[in-house]
C-alpha cells in the first residue's frame, strides 16, 4: 500500500513537472513571438553597392506611419492622425543626444520655410531612461529637462513626450536622432537614422510634400 | 536517478533556450568591463582598486564631467549591503571631442580604454560584488540610449 502511494506520488510529480515545463515553454515562445513582431519593424544598415556608404533601410518605408497619441509639454494629447492632409516629420530626439542638438536648428529653419506648404514637425522626446509616469518625481524631472532643452533650441513645433512608449512601433529607436517623413496620406516616404545634413532633410521634406 | 533525469530534461526544456530575436545596429556592448575580476584587500581599511573598461571602436561615452548640462555623466557605484562600501571614486579626465558636423561643439568624452580608481572598504570575508557603471554612448552621428552595465568583482577582505 505504502509502495503504491509512493509510485503514484512519483508519477503525479513527473506529470506536474512536464505540465510546468510545457507551460513555461509556451510562455517563452509567446514572448519570443511578441519580441519578433516588435523587432520586425527594425531597420538595418545596408552598404550601398554604388557608393560603398552605409545606408539605413527601414521596413516602415512605403507603409502607413504607425498611429500614436502622445502628450505635449502642456499635457495636451496630440495624435499623428490629426495631421492627415499635411506632410509631417516625426523626429525622435533626446535631451542627452548631442547630434540631435546639431540637427534641431536645421529643423526649426526648415519648418519655417515649408510650413506654408502644409508641413509640420512633431519632435518626440525619447529619453530611453526607463522612467514612467508612475515615478512622478523622475517623470517631472524628465519633463522639466525636455521643456528646458526645447526652449533653449527654440523648438516652435509641437514637442511630445514619452516617445519610448511607441518605440517598438517605430523600430525600437535604439539610435537617435531618428526621423520619419510622412506624406499627406499618412505614408512613410523616407526614414533617416542619425545626423545627416540639412540638404538631405530638406530633400525628404520635399518628398513628403509631394514636390 | 530516473527522477533526476526527468527533472533535468524538463528544466532544460523550460529555461535552456537562447534569445536570438534581439537586434541592434551597433553590434555588441558599447562598454565592456575588463578587469580585475578578483581583488584581495585589507578588511576594514580603505583600499585602491583600478577598474579597467573598454569602449567599442568608433563610439565614445561622456566623461564624468560632460560640458553640457543635459549630457549624461559616466558614473560608477556599488549598491549597499554587499559587504563592500565605496568610499571614493576618481574618474579620468575626459578627452575633448568635436562632432564633425559642428566644429564649434566641444564634448568631454572617454574613448578606447579608461580606468576608474575606486577606494573601497570591505568587511572581512569573500564578497561577490555587482557594481554598476552608468553611461551614455554615441558615435559622431548617432547616440544610443543611456545604459547601466554590471561590474562583477570578487572582493576578498582579509
Amino acid at each position: 500500500m505504502r509502495r503504491n502511494t509512493l509510485v503514484l506520488s512519483a508519477v503525479l510529480f513527473i506529470f506536474a513537472t512536464f505540465a510546468w515545463a510545457g507551460w513555461a515553454n509556451f510562455e517563452y515562445r509567446k514572448q519570443a513571438t511578441e519580441r519578433l513582431l516588435a523587432s520586425a519593424a527594425k531597420g538595418e544598415l545596408v552598404v550601398d553597392a554604388a557608393t560603398g556608404a552605409p545606408e539605413y533601410v527601414s521596413p516602415l518605408k512605403g507603409k502607413p506611419a504607425p498611429a500614436f497619441a502622445l502628450e505635449d509639454l502642456s499635457g495636451k494629447k496630440v495624435s499623428l492622425d490629426s495631421y492627415k492632409g499635411k506632410a509631417v516629420l516625426v523626429n525622435f530626439w533626446a535631451t542627452w543626444c548631442a547630434p540631435c542638438k546639431i540637427e534641431t536648428p536645421w529643423l526649426v529653419e526648415l519648418r519655417d520655410q515649408y510650413a506654408a506648404q502644409g508641413f509640420e514637425i512633431l519632435g518626440v522626446s525619447t529619453e530611453g531612461d526607463g522612467v514612467g509616469m508612475d515615478d512622478k518625481a523622475a517623470w517631472d524631472k524628465d519633463k522639466a529637462a525636455i521643456a528646458h532643452s526645447a526652449q533653449q533650441m527654440h523648438m516652435q513645433y509641437p514637442v511630445l513626450i514619452d516617445g519610448d512608449s511607441i518605440a517598438n512601433q517605430y523600430g525600437g529607436l535604439d539610435e537617435l536622432p531618428m526621423s520619419f517623413f510622412v506624406d499627406r496620406n499618412g505614408t512613410v516616404v523616407a526614414v533617416q537614422m542619425g545626423l545627416t545634413s540639412k540638404a538631405d532633410i530638406e530633400g525628404d521634406i520635399k518628398k513628403a510634400l509631394g514636390n | 536517478m530516473a527522477m533526476g533525469l526527468v527533472l533535468g530534461l524538463a528544466a532544460l526544456a523550460a529555461i535552456g533556450q537562447t534569445d536570438s530575436t534581439s537586434r541592434s545596429l551597433v553590434n555588441g556592448a558599447a562598454v565592456e568591463y575588463m578587469f580585475p575580476e578578483q581583488v584581495t584587500v585589507a578588511a576594514g581599511k580603505p583600499s585602491d582598486v583600478a577598474l579597467h573598461f573598454r569602449i567599442a571602436k568608433g563610439l565614445h561615452i561622456n566623461s564624468h564631467t560632460p560640458k553640457d548640462e543635459f549630457l549624461i555623466p559616466t558614473t560608477f557605484s556599488i549598491p549597499d549591503g554587499l559587504g563592500v562600501h565605496l568610499d571614493k571614486v576618481s574618474y579620468p579626465d575626459g578627452k575633448e571631442f568635436t562632432l564633425p558636423a559642428d566644429p564649434t561643439s566641444k564634448l568631454s568624452v572617454y574613448t578606447d580604454e579608461f580606468v576608474i580608481q575606486a577606494k573601497i572598504v570591505a568587511e572581512a570575508g569573500n564578497h561577490l560584488v555587482e557594481a554598476k557603471l552608468h553611461f551614455q554612448a554615441c558615435d559622431k552621428n548617432i547616440c544610443l540610449p543611456p545604459k547601466t552595465i554590471a561590474v562583477a568583482i570578487d572582493v576578498i577582505g582579509k
